[in-house]
């Protein structure tokens, strides 16, 4: 391990990534800032800039563009009451009102520290806990991979929130079967691609995240822009950001939120299907419990509620790279992404990476770290002058995002049907999200369902036809197991409610 | 209000139908004469999967609405004008990016979508397009040699 940390260090501070990292945090936190963009589009708008470096620099700079684009989200939350992603919005709860008070620059402090504690005391516990679960993850079979593969769609519903479990699934069974589309691979025929040569290698990935995400959520934004009223409002309070220092009292009052919320983040993280967004409401919900009478505060400008959500969001994105690289598993949206990318430089994460690659396993993992420090020392003093970019109108915007998108797509076929197809699915996507469906499900769903359709496959050719192995393995059974539960989660959880309640009412009724 | 007029019902016909569509196509799916009787062919995995579309969005269509479920009455507000013209601006772009080639596509594409979200200072329709798009096909073309066609065929394409 020790030489694997040694060579991942030689690989990170190399002179190329480390301006590989600032680059990624600097790049990330100016996409992420921009309202309506977020990780995904952050690091599908990369992906094509990165073809021509080695995987180890590309990886290395998407880490960076991750964490830059969680912190600009920050930044658009606390200052614009417009978080960029899902996984700010509870930061926005109290960092709008501390901006609106006047202490916008207190609260980006906070921000940037507690994201920096998460990610710190996550990229520690990854440190030890990655390269154990790799040496395990080794004797998983195709059997194993194609449950746990499952168990990560099925805890996509169940993360989805009260209401949406439906549309998540609904949106996982899309993203599986647009998976579906081009050549088989084991048996070489043609599916869904009504005779289109364009199709034959499948709906490229890139192609579907750019579309979804990036043009996505510009068509958004010209669906529905922000009123001249909001516009001034936000402008006033990035010219007014005031001081950016804590006091003691401060931070003895933060710290302890931030240990809790780290260690919460980053478990929460490495659950497939939950990520920054779950981890960052849920250690909001606990630190307002802990916090007892201050717990009123929450909502009107506390800095424990901007601390603990910003502190759990961070340590998370770190937890979520512990299955996409130990077991080739994206847990997220994001990850997925990474996955793509990964596999596009020809490099397979799962446990083999480990051994067949540490270079870039130890080297993505330690740039992780230098991430944080990155964002600490170099965007923090920047974020007067990054801010500005939020004042860059959406007339001039908006089309470069388009422009950005477009050719980050073209540049790697060069054929036109793609851009064609962007648009179609673009717009399908803008339908969709007017209908409230949530996108990530179905890119998760698109990326894992080749893997786990051709490791359902390599199980059944080695148990010969039969389908024993599902309960004949232990390990696979178990799996299944837990993503049936994890499935059935959310409808024995709302059926015990109202069941609850029904009895609750009854006893009042009884009682009355 | 009218029975389908809720976000989720429209959203779960659109499944539906996207669904039923899938699952058309799938006999046109060709299996290997050796391959038929297998435990798994390439048509199993979509049957599998259209079975669980239908079935996924009968049961939405089916359940209640959440109460904040206004259906489609705010759409009317959405600038979809806008967003019309914008993908129309792509799709154009897709089809000219070739003959005309990418220096003057992307300048005539970015410029187009400036006037479409309003912008009509000329200072910044052209000062914010025409170096974008010179710049971004010299660093592709230039310094990461990706090969890009800068000008016109008939001016024989440069790059």
């Amino acid at each position: 391990m020790l030489e694997g940390i040694l060579t991942g260090l030689g690989t990170a501070f190399q002179l190329q990534n480390i301006l590989m990292v600032m680059l990624g945090c600097l790049a990330g936190t100016f996409i992420g800032m921009l309202p309506g963009l977020g990780p995904i589009s952050a690091i599908a708008l990369m992906i094509p800039i990165t073809y021509g470096f080695d995987p180890a620099s590309g990886m290395i700079l998407m880490a960076g563009v991750y964490y830059g684009a969680i912190f600009g989200g920050s930044t658009s939350s606390i200052l614009l009451n417009a978080p960029g992603i899902a996984g700010t919005v509870a930061s926005s709860f109290d960092g709008y009102p501390l901006a609106k008070k006047g202490f916008a620059g207190k609260a980006l402090a906070i921000a940037a520290y507690s994201s920096f504690s998460g990610g710190t005391i996550a990229a520690i516990i990854l440190l030890f806990a990655a390269p154990s679960l790799a040496i395990v993850s080794l004797s998983f079979q195709s059997s194993d991979y194609f449950a746990l593969m499952l168990l990560g769609l099925c805890a996509v519903a169940a993360f989805a929130g009260k209401g949406n479990v439906i549309k998540a699934l609904l949106m996982t069974v899309m993203g599986l079967m647009l998976a579906t589309v081009g050549l088989d691979k084991s048996q070489g025929v043609e599916r869904f691609t009504f005779g289109s040569a364009d199709l034959y290698d499948g709906i490229p990935f890139l192609l579907l995240a750019m579309a979804t995400f990036a043009m996505g959520e510009a068509l958004m934004a010209v669906l529905r822009p922000k009123s001249e009223a909001d516009k001034q409002k936000d402008l006033a309070n990035q010219k007014n950001l005031g001081s950016m220092k804590l006091s003691k009292a401060e931070v003895r009052e933060i710290a302890p939120v931030i240990g809790r919320s780290s260690i919460l983040g980053f478990i929460m993280g490495v659950l497939p299907g939950a990520g920054a967004t779950i981890s960052s409401f849920l250690a909001y919900g606990a630190e307002q419990r802990f916090a007892g009478e201050k717990g009123k505060e929450f909502g009107k400008g506390s800095i424990r509620g901007l601390a603990a959500p910003e502190t759990a969001n961070n340590a998370a994105c770190t937890g979520s790279f512990v299955p996409l690289l130990t077991l080739g598993i994206p847990g997220s949206g994001t990850t997925a992404i990474m996955l793509g990318a990964l596999i596009s430089y020809g490099i397979q994460p799962g446990p083999q990476l480990y051994t067949d690659n540490p270079e870039i396993f130890w080297s993505v993992i330690i740039s992780m770290y230098f991430g944080n420090v990155v964002l600490l020392i170099l965007n923090l003093p920047l974020i007067p002058y990054i801010a500005r970019i939020l004042a860059v109108p959406s007339n001039v915007l908006i089309p470069m995002i388009l422009f950005f998108s477009l050719v980050g797509v073209y540049l790697v076929s060069f054929n036109t049907f793609d851009i064609h197809l962007m648009v179609v699915f673009a717009i399908a996507a803008v339908v969709l999200r007017l209908l409230d469906f949530p996108m990530a499900p179905m890119l998760l769903g698109f990326i894992l369902g080749g893997m786990m359709e051709h490791n359902l496959r390599r199980s059944l050719t080695i148990h010969n036809d039969s389908w024993s192995f599902l309960w004949e393995r232990p390990l696979t059974l178990s799996i299944l197991v837990v993503a049936g539960l994890v499935l059935a989660y959310p409808l024995l959880s709302s059926g015990w409610q109202k069941l609850r309640a029904k009895r609750s009412t009854l006893g009042a009724g009884e009682g009355g | 209000m009218n029975w389908l007029n809720y976000r989720d019902r429209i959203g779960a016909l659109l499944m539906l139908v996207f669904s039923l569509g899938y699952l058309s196509q799938i006999d046109n799916i060709r299996l290997l004469p050796f391959l038929q009787g297998g435990a798994f062919t390439p048509r199993t995995l979509p049957y599998v999967l259209a079975g669980l579309g239908i079935i996924l969005s009968l049961l939405l269509l089916f359940k209640k609405p959440p109460a904040d479920d206004d259906g489609i009455t705010h759409w009317k507000q959405l600038h979809l004008g806008q967003a019309f013209l914008l993908c129309l601006a792509m799709v154009i772009y897709g089809l000219t990016v070739r003959p005309l080639g990418f220096v003057f596509t992307t300048t005539l594409f970015l410029i187009a979508g400036f006037i479409i979200m309003g912008e009509r200072n000329w200072k910044i329709l052209l000062g914010a397009s025409l170096p974008i798009a010179f710049s971004f096909w010299y660093l592709m073309d230039q310094v990461l040699n990706i090969s890009i066609q800068a000008m016109p065929a008939f001016l024989g394409g440069g790059g």
